[in-house]
């Protein structure tokens, strides 16, 4: 390896001998995470166009108007279908799975849960009666948000739905209760909340009930029951949506395999009996629901264990049931029945048809006679189109048979909901930068050209030419039908492949360059010099290899990930009493370990508090209430010493660094940097008093104050960083290299601290000072382990375990400044300091310092500190370098590390209940820091690094 | 009785040095006196770890207390200069020290600080110093040379030594692996604070124990053909 490496360092010339690795790394780590996160995180645009009935005449279908003499009158209301039904009951029950409604026949073996819903089994076995059930194929993630997502919009929602909401989960993008408030239609909800807040606008009237605790069976079912019944009676509505939960809640805390689940089902099934008889009793022709369509449809399935969320077949497969309360349509052509028919136990005759909820949106909006929702790329499926079919019977007059007439029908129908696809598909690709591929583009585009071409040169004209015979109009529609058939279903397959499904090969090829960026890492750090502390088993050395495997360990479970704040600190900790004790062995130091483990209680204070804000928005975390948040509450007095006493931290902040300027000997450009951050915090100050009402007088006009102070402390920064960037230009030749690395080091960080202490808020000149002991103490008590050895280390090299104490350090610094792994955890308030307006570039630059100033940004520049003060014999420019870069690649080796295995488990884990509530964000978050991190490194190493003239 | 077995071992061994039956002994007590305030716990108070944590650390506490304080001050050094009492002032002294520290130590390391969890630290504190500070303060008074070597160095010198060294280590890196399951999404009971660390500990103690006799044994074995 060394011999390898010879001629390479050799060929390089200057401060890039040293500094190599780190750029290299920083190659493999972007090729890896963007090979990754193709691979994982799908992302699907959304777009801002809304579907209207004027749009009809783009296509080259037949639409109403010149439906010719068929239609009896056009001014009917239809829109791009003509309407089959006017009324429809949807009864949503969460994690309904397909075996409780299917009966138990068609399963080899009958378990207590099954034939539980028996009024639907029965329904649809009676002769003559218009009801069928379905077995239907969700599209994971199957969560309930995503799913009311992709239910009414008609498309497959992704973890990454990118779009204008931003936080907020309302649906912006075209959906079917867009389109029925739109076409004057009234909807009537009651159940889950979620609906309230997917369409906060868009109901007539609702009734929400909190979904929030899964503990709660009976909450949300019996604010339905109250509100279903007395509901049916009613005129006033046009669509009626009822959310039951409690078979999800049940599922979630006791298991399908229980009694409450049991009861849950038996209770349901009453209260379908009773819908199903109000309904039908008033079914009668003039009646109130004389064109009522009921579907009872389950959202998602679930495992035995209760758990959804992911694409395994128990959580995928759910019901539907529909039922039209007039009497039926002949069947339809068998070519379109896919059912299968089995008796079931009492001797009934039972047929189930299967469907994807893909197509649920398109089949409704046929079915009710709206436009389909713009992003929809579902088929209509003709089995549940069917069951409404009646309706168009009644206008041909003609000796055709009623299935013949059907066919023409739902041709046509197929034409406009082809046509719309393909105009989606067309805009999608068009206006998003990673559409389809270019190959996947032709072959819709082909598909859908035969289609059209078929319908423009012999289908239409038949169709329009009514009085050519049934018998040579026949093949013709079939042909049509099968036509537009293949279009959509590969459509959707494609759709399918770029939205639900992980690119496993990828995925895989991303993880495999990670581990080599390691192995990488590991002989680049091994390239110069013999690690420290390699002298036994139980070295302090060890430790830190063992922290960190600890560390990179706990992401494999959810759990850890939770609390990976609290993890940190623990292993902070563990590493301050290791150091304690090698204080008291040494008998020196002992104030700083003691300040360090002081400390380590500081960092565990404020992950708490941390924590009680995550509870707050997280579903997943318990109450924790905090006694720091309970006295602030309580006394007016602590809130006085919570707004001074930042303050005063940051005034001595100023005053240290005034008085670190003062006694040492910098040239001009260093301690004009340094001096000017002295200025930006005296105007973070004045920024934050008229704030503070306590104190009650106001310095500044208001007006001038909230914006151009912010905005005079970033351009301050920037010159700053103008300045130390350019200030190698006056080198100083007689400092060492060591003092030079700690001023160069120094300005650099007051550079930075205005800025991000500003975008903190509050309790930046906390944690910044914090930040200070803590690395202080670091600092500190790496010089007793040098002392440890007897001996100033002439040859070893950077101690592991500092590095290893910095970077758990920067961790914690993370989760104490209020942060957490997930995207409620971001802070979207430092984006708005000192600007209103939103620019996205502007404010995610601002959001990415807020969220990593502590935790990255600071930690990486300040890590020349950590080789700077380190006692050794050696003072060569040489040996400095070569140690410097050491520790900043072994730095970037922990993150690294801990990145991988984040990265192992997402893919490990992917099909897991929270992949995309926990897992995802926290993967997210370490792709971005790592990184960040590799930026940071090189960037420094590009500022710290001078030219090596020659060997000293 | 105490004294007379105290000065018989004094005068044997000047060295706070023990034989191995009784090291056997000692441990066994301090073994028993953890199990019979465990059963007390149980069958009289009818309270357990996982219910009644803060009360149940304090019956422990309580209990092992007299025990582990006068077995260990029969060991005490430098017998010219300290009596048996004052060996057994010290250990008194050495519990609130000890607990104060393992206090402190607990917080850092991410106990809990509401109020509703401060008499279960405080009680868990005082047991962690039952097994860690009062034995060696009993036995070692304020020699802080000593200390230091025992507990900074772990370089146990002497078979008594050992007793005091590892069950302590023992406790701390049990409890300190007993905190692990509590982050997990298990949901059960033994996972507050600070049960899962108190079983660790205890179980910690009582294989270091064990370990310790073995060690003792063996430093006795290489130590007796000398005195011989």
């Amino acid at each position: 390896m060394a011999r390898k490496m010879e001629p390479r360092r050799k060929s390089l010339s200057g401060k890039w001998q040293y500094i190599w690795p780190m750029w290299l790394t920083l190659l493999l780590h972007v090729l890896a995470i963007f090979l990754f996160t193709r691979g994982f995180l799908l992302t699907r645009n959304e777009l801002p166009y809304y579907s209207n009935c004027a749009d009809i005449s783009q296509s080259p279908c037949l639409f109403s108007s010149d439906h010719l003499n068929r239609t009896t009158n056009s001014s009917n209301g239809s829109c791009w279908t003509k309407p089959a039904i006017t009324r429809l009951v949807i009864i949503v029950l969460d994690a309904l799975r397909f075996d409780f409604v299917a009966p138990s026949s068609f399963f080899p073996e009958a378990k207590p849960w099954m034939d539980k819903l028996q009024v639907l089994k029965m329904v649809s076995s009676r002769n003559g009666s218009s009801a069928r059930i379905f077995k239907a194929f969700a599209d994971p993630p199957t969560t309930s948000l995503q799913r009311l997502k992709g239910l009414t919009t008609g498309g497959l929602p992704t973890f990454v739905d990118v779009g204008n909401s931003f936080g907020a989960p309302a649906i912006v993008e075209d959906n079917l209760i867009h389109q029925l408030v739109q076409n004057g239609k009234k909807v009537l909800m009651m159940g889950d909340d979620t609906w309230t807040q997917l369409f906060p606008h868009h109901f007539e009237r609702s009734y929400p009930y909190p979904s929030f605790n899964v503990k709660d069976l009976d909450t949300v079912d019996n604010g339905c029951i109250d509100h279903l019944i007395p509901s049916l009676y009613e005129e006033d509505w046009d669509v009626l949506i009822s959310h039951f939960l409690g078979v999800d809640h049940a599922g979630h805390i006791f298991g399908v395999d229980s009694n409450p689940m049991i009861e849950k089902l038996k209770q349901y099934n009453n209260i379908l009996e009773r819908v199903i008889e109000e309904l039908e009793s008033q079914s009668g022709p003039g009646g109130l629901h004389e064109n009522t369509m009921l579907i009872v449809m389950g959202d998602h399935g679930q495992t035995l264990n209760g758990d959804h969320g992911g694409g395994g077949a128990e959580e995928v497969e759910t019901a539907v049931f529909a039922m039209n309360f007039r009497k039926p349509a002949s069947s339809i052509p068998p070519e379109f029945d896919s059912s299968t028919c089995r008796l079931d136990m009492d001797g009934n005759n039972v047929c189930i048809s299967s469907m994807q909820q893909l197509d649920f949106a398109a089949t409704i909006s046929a079915l009710i006679g709206i436009p389909f929702p713009y992003g929809s790329i579902g088929r209509i499926n003709p089995e549940l189109y069917a069951l409404g079919a009646r309706r168009w019977g009644l206008g041909a007059s003609r000796e055709l048979s009623e299935s013949h007439v059907w066919m023409q029908n739902y041709a046509n129908v197929l034409c406009v909901n082809s046509w719309q696809v393909k105009r989606y598909i067309d805009v999608y690709s068009a206006s998003s930068a990673v559409g389809f591929s270019s190959d996947d583009l032709s072959r819709i585009a082909s598909t859908y050209a035969q289609a059209e071409s078929h319908w423009l040169h012999s289908t239409r004209k038949l169709l329009l030419d009514s009085k050519s015979g049934s018998d040579a109009i026949l093949p013709t529609l079939k042909g049509q039908i099968d036509e537009y058939f293949n279009f959509l279903a590969t459509v959707a397959e494609l759709a399918r492949l770029k939205w639900t499904e992980f690119d496993l090969k990828l995925m895989i090829s991303g993880i495999l360059i990670l581990f080599v960026s390691i192995i990488f890492q590991i002989l680049a750090i091994l390239r110069g010099m013999p690690l420290a502390g390699a002298s036994g088993i139980f070295s302090i050395s060890t430790l830190a290899y063992v922290l960190l495997a600890i560390r990179a360990c706990s992401f494999l479970s959810n759990s850890y990930i939770l609390e990976e704040g609290k993890v940190a600190n623990f292993l902070l900790a563990t590493s301050g009493i290791v150091m304690l004790r090698y204080a008291v062995v040494k008998e020196k130091l002992l104030a700083e370990s003691l300040g360090f483990l002081l400390l380590c209680m500081f960092c565990q204070f404020s992950i708490e508090v941390g924590l009680t804000k995550q509870a707050a928005t997280s579903a997943f975390m318990k109450e924790h209430t905090s006694w720091i948040l309970n006295i602030t509450s309580g006394f007016p007095v602590w809130e006085y010493v919570a707004e001074v006493v930042p303050m005063l931290i940051l005034i001595l902040l100023a005053f240290l660094l005034y008085k670190a300027t003062n006694r040492s000997s910098f040239k001009w450009p260093w301690k004009y940097t340094i001096r000017s951050t002295i200025l930006s915090y005296m105007l973070i100050l004045v920024h934050w008093i008229p704030d503070c009402n306590s104190i009650g007088f106001v310095l500044v006009p208001e007006s001038i104050g909230r914006n151009y102070i912010p905005r005079i402390i970033y351009g301050i920064s920037l010159g700053q960083l103008l300045l130390v960037s350019f200030g190698g230009l006056f080198e100083d030749s007689y400092l060492d290299c060591k003092k030079n690395l700690i001023i160069k080091t120094m300005a650099m960080l007051s550079a930075w601290s205005p800025t991000v202490i500003l975008l903190a808020g509050k309790q930046g000149p906390l944690i910044a000072f914090a930040s200070i002991i803590g690395g202080y103490c670091i600092l500190r008590m790496g010089n007793t382990e040098g002392g440890a050895k007897g001996r100033p280390s002439s040859s070893s090299a950077i101690d592991p375990f500092r590095v290893m104490q910095w970077s758990l350090f920067a961790v914690s610094l993370f989760f104490c400044s209020g942060h957490w792994c997930a995207f409620d955890g971001l802070r979207y308030g430092a984006a708005f300091v000192g600007f209103e307006e939103f620019v996205l570039v502007r404010q995610a630059i601002l959001l990415t310092i807020d969220t990593f100033g502590f935790s990255i940004i600071l930690p990486v520049l300040g890590l020349p500190f950590l080789v700077a003060t380190m006692k050794q014999a050696n003072q060569t420019k040489d040996f400095i370098y070569m140690q410097l870069s050491q520790a900043y690649i072994m730095y970037g080796l922990s993150t690294a590390i801990t990145t991988t295995f984040a990265i192992l488990c997402v893919t490990i884990q992917r099909r897991h209940l929270m992949v995309w509530g926990l897992f995802a964000p926290k993967f997210v978050f370490d792709v971005v820091g790592l990184v960040l991190t590799d930026i940071f490194t090189c960037w420094a190493s590009l500022y710290y690094f001078d030219q090596v003239k020659d060997d000293q | 009785m105490w004294k007379t077995t105290a000065t018989k071992a004094s005068a044997i061994d000047g060295s706070s040095s023990i034989s191995t039956s009784e090291a056997f002994t000692v441990q066994l007590l301090c073994g028993f006196g953890l199990a019979f305030a465990l059963w007390v716990a149980k069958n009289i108070c009818s309270i357990h770890l996982v219910t009644d944590p803060s009360n149940t650390l304090l019956l422990i506490w309580i209990i092992e207390l007299p025990i582990v304080i006068l077995l260990y001050s029969r060991y005490r050094r430098n017998r010219k200069h300290c009596t048996y009492l004052r060996a057994v002032g010290r250990g008194f002294v050495a519990l609130p020290v000890g607990a104060a520290i393992n206090f402190l130590g607990a917080i850092a390391l991410g106990a809990p600080v509401t109020i509703q969890y401060l008499p279960k630290t405080v009680n868990w504190s005082l047991m962690m110093s039952l097994f860690t500070t009062v034995p060696a303060s009993s036995v070692l008074g304020s020699s802080w040379a000593d200390w230091r070597r025992i507990f900074a160095q772990t370089k146990p010198n002497g078979s008594v030594e050992y007793l005091i060294c590892l069950p302590a280590h023992g406790a701390i890196i049990g409890g300190w692996f007993g905190a692990w399951p509590m982050p997990l999404d298990w949901e059960r009971p033994w996972q507050e604070w600070p049960i899962s660390v108190s079983y660790g500990a205890i179980t910690g103690y009582l294989v270091a124990m064990v370990l310790s006799l073995g060690f003792a044994l063996a430093h006795n074995r290489s130590y007796l053909p000398k005195r011989d």
